[in-house]
C-alpha cells in the first residue's frame, strides 16, 4: 500500500466569500457573516477522482479528513490524529508530523497559503506535498490546478519526480487593509505530473531537477563577468549557481556575489542600494517564485523597484528548470511601481539549461 | 500557369557545380586536428575514398557526374519545381513563390543526392562497409538506401533522442539492410566517454560523428561518410539548384530570393550555390540568398567565425566555420537535422563575405508556417524544411506590404510523414520556443581551440 497523508482545513476559504480576504483567526466572524465552508467539497471532489486501489489515506478524525474520505467511500483510510473540537493551525501541524512518522510518501492538504505554511512547518522538504486549492490566497507554488489534477498525482504517488515549490507567507492583517505583503517562507517539494511520462523515452529536455539545476549553474558560472555585482535571489536554482562557485548561499535570502566572492548574505534593500552606490556594473539573477511565476513582487521585497531601476531591466537574468518553466506559462512582475513594471519587455529569456534558454511571456 | 515545371530524365545535370571556382578569395584550409597544419589528401585517406578527397579539394568549376550515378538518380530526378499558387493566393501576395520538391526521393529528402555518389565512389575504391551518423534519420535512411544499391554494409550511429522519437526512420534503415545504433553507444571510445560523463544524454550530431569517424578509422575495410558540411557533399547537392535554374528558365523567370534551411548546410548549398555563383560572377548581382536556422542552434546568426572541430571528441579536421563550439549539445528540438554546432565552411564563408545571409526562427512559428503550407499546397513537410517555409512566407508577406512582385524560390527539402509526433506536440501547444542565450555567451566561446 502507498501511504498518503490527507488533511483538510475545514475553515479554509471561509473568509473569502464574505470579503475577509483570509481566514486566519477570523473563522468565527466569517461564519457569523454567513460564510459556508467549501474546502470539504473541494477535498471530496479530489478523493472521488482517485482511481488507484492501493492508496492508504492517513488522516484526521472529523471535518479534518475522515468525513470527506467516508463520503467519498475511499477504500482505505486510517485515522492517526484527533483534533480539538475547534480546529486550529496547530492541528494541521500536529497531524502532518504524525503522517510523517507513519511514513506517508506524500501529504495532500486542502486549504490556502496559510495551510501550506502549516504543512511546511511540519514536514519541510522531507516528503512532497500537494495542495488542493481551496483557500482565499494561493500565492505559494504547491497547489494543483484543480482537485482532478491533484487526484492524478495521488494515483501516481511514489513514481513521480519532484520540483521545488515556494511557500509564501502573506501578512493577512496588511492584506485585509488592502496591501499585499509577501515574503518567502520556505521551499517545499511538489510532485511533477509530467504528461510525457507515458511516451517512449521522448527526451525533449533535462527531466531531472538536480541535473537541470547543475546545467543552469554550470552555464551561469561560465558567463559571470568580473567586477560586476550579482544580486542573487532566493531559491535552490540560484543556490546551485553559488554552490558551483564554491559559495554557500542563503536559501531564502538575497545574496550578493562579486568576483567569485560572496560579499553580502541575506541582504535587505538598504544593503543592496548601498552596494549599488559604489558599483555601476550590476546584474540580478532570479528564478520565478510561487504559483503565479512572479519574478518580482512576491517574496522578493529586498529586490525593490529602486534596486531594479539601479541595475536596469536589461540586466536581469532569469533562471528556471524545465519543470518549473512548464509550471509557469507566464511570468509576472509587480514591483509596486507601475512605470517600472511597464518597462519590462513583453517576454523574457529564461535560462533553463547549459547554453539553453527559452522565451516566456510576461503577463500584463 | 503551370503548377509543376518538369524536366526530362536526360536533363538531369551531367556535371556538378563547384562554387569554390568562383569564390573571390580562397577558403581557409581545413587543419589536421593534431598538427594543426593544413590537411593533406593522405590525411583523409583513412576514412574517405580518393575520388571524394579530390572533389573535396578540387578547384574545377564543373565535375562530371558518373553515368552510373545519373542512372540511379533517375529513380526520382529531375525533381519537380512547383509554383505555389495556392499559397500565394492564401497570402494575398504579389510575389511568385516556387519550391523545389526534394521529398520525391526514396528516402523522402534531398539526402540521397549525395548518398548515392558517396556509396558509388566507396564501392569503386573496394570499400566493404560505411559508417556514418544521422540526426533525425534523414541521412541515415538515405545512406542505407544508397549502400544497398552497391552491396555495401552500412553502420549508422543515430542521435539517441531521434532514435526514440522517430522509430520509423530506423525501420527504413533496416528495410534497406543497414545496422542502426543509438548514439552515444558503448561500441566506441568516444561514445563510452560521453556516457560515463552523462548516462542520460540525449546525444547530438557532434557525438555521433565522433563515433562514426572512430569506427571507420579503426577498420581498414570501412570508410566514413558525412551527410552534410563538407565541400563534396555540398557539391553533390548542386543538382538541386542547377535543375531549378533550368526549370525557371522554362517559365522565363529567375529568383530574387533563394531560401533553404541550414543545419550542416547541404540542402541550402544545393539550391543556392548555382545562384551564388551567378551572383559572384556578376550575372545576377542582386539575388538575396537566405539560410534559415533554428533560434535554439543559431550558428550562422549568433556563432563565432573560427576554426573548430566538426565533432565532440575532436577527431575531425578543424574547419573554419560559424560555430557555437564543438561541445555544445543543442536542445532536442523536433528539427533534429538542424541540431549541429557548426556549418559548412563554404556556406560560412559566403555568409561571412555577404554573398548570403542567415535568419533564425523559433519552433512554434515554423510549425505554424508548415501548417499553412500543408493547408494550401497539401504537402506535410519535415520540421527542418518548415524553417525554409517560414522565411519564404515572411518574404511573401513583406511583398504584400511593399507591393513588390518578387520571385521567391525555396528548397522544400523533405516530407514530414514520420514527424507527426512533432505536429501533434505543436497542436497540443507543447513545443517550447528554445533559444540560444547569445548575450550571455560570448565569453564561453573562448573554449574554441586556439588557432591563429
Amino acid at each position: 500500500m502507498r501511504r498518503v497523508g490527507f488533511v483538510v482545513n475545514p475553515v479554509a476559504g471561509l473568509g473569502g466569500t464574505v470579503g475577509l480576504k483570509g481566514s486566519d483567526g477570523v473563522a468565527a466572524e466569517a461564519r457569523e457573516r454567513g460564510a459556508i465552508p467549501r474546502s470539504g467539497e473541494r477535498a471530496l471532489a479530489m478523493v472521488r477522482k482517485v482511481h488507484a486501489t492501493d492508496i492508504l489515506f492517513l488522516t484526521c478524525s472529523g471535518a479534518m479528513g475522515e468525513e470527506v474520505l467516508k463520503n467519498a467511500a475511499a477504500r482505505f483510510c486510517t485515522v492517526f490524529y484527533h483534533p480539538a473540537a475547534v480546529t486550529t493551525a496547530d492541528d494541521t501541524l500536529a497531524a502532518c508530523k504524525k503522517f510523517l512518522e507513519e511514513q506517508a510518501e506524500l501529504i495532500v492538504f486542502c486549504g490556502g497559503d496559510g495551510t501550506a505554511r502549516d504543512v511546511f512547518d511540519a514536514v519541510g522538504a522531507k516528503i512532497p506535498v500537494l495542495g488542493i486549492p481551496a483557500g482565499v490566497k494561493m500565492y505559494s507554488g504547491v497547489f494543483a490546478i484543480s482537485p482532478e489534477a491533484a487526484a492524478a498525482v495521488v494515483d501516481m504517488t511514489g513514481s513521480l519526480d519532484t520540483r521545488d515549490a515556494e511557500i509564501l507567507d502573506v501578512d493577512e492583517v496588511a492584506y485585509r487593509s488592502g496591501s499585499l505583503s509577501t515574503h518567502l517562507y520556505g521551499i517545499a517539494r511538489v510532485p511533477i505530473l509530467n504528461t510525457r511520462v507515458q511516451l517512449p523515452k521522448h527526451v525533449i529536455e533535462e527531466q531531472d531537477e538536480e541535473r537541470a539545476k547543475d546545467a543552469i549553474a554550470g552555464f551561469i558560472s561560465e558567463v559571470l563577468l568580473p567586477d560586476t555585482l550579482y544580486i542573487v535571489g532566493a531559491g535552490t536554482t540560484t543556490g546551485h549557481i553559488a554552490r558551483h562557485l564554491g559559495l554557500k548561499k542563503t536559501l531564502l535570502g538575497v545574496d550578493v556575489i562579486e568576483n567569485g566572492r560572496l560579499i553580502a548574505t541575506d541582504a535587505d534593500e538598504r544593503t543592496l542600494l548601498k552596494l549599488l552606490d559604489r558599483k555601476t556594473e550590476a546584474k540580478i539573477i532570479v528564478s520565478p517564485i510561487g504559483a503565479q511565476g512572479f519574478l518580482f513582487g512576491r517574496g522578493t521585497q529586498q529586490i525593490s523597484s529602486a534596486v531594479i531601476r539601479r541595475v536596469g531591466v536589461d540586466n536581469i537574468i532569469v533562471v528556471a528548470t524545465p519543470a518549473k518553466c512548464r509550471a509557469t506559462p507566464l511570468l509576472h512582475v509587480d514591483t509596486g511601481d507601475p512605470s517600472l513594471d511597464a518597462r519590462f519587455p513583453g517576454s523574457m529569456q529564461v535560462i533553463s539549461g547549459y547554453r539553453i534558454a527559452r522565451r516566456i511571456e510576461i503577463g500584463r | 500557369m503551370e503548377t509543376k515545371i518538369l524536366l526530362e530524365e536526360d536533363e538531369i545535370p551531367k556535371r556538378w557545380y563547384n562554387v569554390l571556382a568562383d569564390l573571390p578569395s580562397p577558403m581557409d584550409p581545413p587543419l589536421h586536428p593534431q598538427t594543426q597544419k593544413p590537411v593533406a589528401p593522405e590525411d583523409l585517406s583513412a576514412i574517405f575514398p580518393m575520388d571524394l578527397i579530390r572533389q573535396e579539394m578540387s578547384p574545377d568549376r564543373f565535375i562530371d557526374i558518373p553515368a552510373e550515378v545519373r542512372d540511379v538518380l533517375t529513380l526520382w530526378r529531375p525533381s519537380p519545381l512547383y509554383r505555389a499558387k495556392r499559397l500565394e493566393q492564401f497570402l494575398k501576395t504579389p510575389a511568385k513563390i516556387y519550391y523545389k520538391w526534394e521529398g520525391v526521393s526514396p528516402a523522402g529528402s534531398h539526402k540521397p543526392n549525395t548518398a548515392v555518389p558517396q556509396a558509388y565512389y566507396n564501392m569503386k575504391a573496394g570499400i566493404e562497409r560505411i559508417a556514418t551518423e544521422t540526426g533525425a534519420g534523414q541521412w541515415g535512411s538515405a545512406l542505407a538506401f544508397a549502400t544497398m544499391l552497391y552491396d555495401l554494409k552500412c553502420t549508422i550511429y543515430m542521435v539517441r533522442s531521434s532514435y526514440s522519437q522517430k522509430p520509423y526512420r530506423k525501420s527504413m534503415m533496416q528495410v534497406w539492410g543497414a545496422e542502426c545504433i543509438p548514439s552515444p553507444s558503448t561500441k566506441t571510445r568516444s561514445g563510452k566517454a560521453v556516457l560515463e560523463k552523462d548516462p542520460d544524454t540525449p546525444g547530438s550530431l557532434g557525438i555521433a560523428i565522433s563515433e562514426a569517424v572512430e569506427d571507420a578509422a579503426a577498420h581498414s575495410d570501412t570508410n566514413y561518410s558525412l551527410g552534410s558540411v563538407l565541400n563534396h557533399v555540398c557539391l553533390h547537392q548542386t543538382v538541386i539548384g542547377l535543375e531549378c535554374r533550368r526549370q525557371l528558365e522554362m517559365v522565363d523567370d529567375y529568383p530574387d530570393v533563394v531560401i533553404g534551411c541550414v543545419g550542416g548546410g547541404s540542402n541550402f548549398a544545393g539550391i543556392s550555390f548555382p545562384f551564388a555563383g551567378d551572383k559572384m560572377t556578376g550575372k545576377h548581382r542582386e539575388t538575396d540568398i537566405i539560410g534559415v536556422e533554428p533560434a535554439s542552434c543559431p550558428s550562422l546568426t549568433k556563432g563565432l567565425y573560427a576554426y573548430d572541430y566538426g565533432d565532440v571528441a575532436g577527431l575531425t579536421p578543424l574547419l573554419k566555420m560559424f560555430t557555437l563550439g564543438h561541445d555544445f549539445v543543442p536542445p532536442s528540438i523536433h528539427a533534429g537535422g538542424l541540431r549541429y554546432h557548426g556549418d559548412s565552411p563554404i556556406v560560412s564563408k559566403l555568409v561571412r563575405d555577404g554573398v548570403m545571409r542567415a535568419v533564425a526562427y523559433h519552433q512554434n512559428e515554423v510549425f505554424e508556417a508548415a501548417q499553412t503550407f500543408a493547408r494550401t499546397e497539401g504537402i506535410i513537410v519535415a520540421p527542418e524544411t518548415s524553417h525554409a517555409m517560414k522565411a519564404a512566407i515572411d518574404q511573401a508577406l513583406e511583398c504584400r506590404k511593399t507591393g513588390n512582385a518578387k520571385t521567391i524560390l525555396f528548397n522544400c527539402s523533405g516530407h514530414g510523414n514520420f514527424d507527426m509526433t512533432a505536429y501533434d506536440d505543436f497542436h497540443a501547444k507543447k513545443l517550447v520556443d528554445y533559444e540560444y542565450p547569445d548575450e550571455l555567451i560570448r565569453q564561453s566561446l573562448a573554449r574554441l581551440p586556439k588557432i591563429r
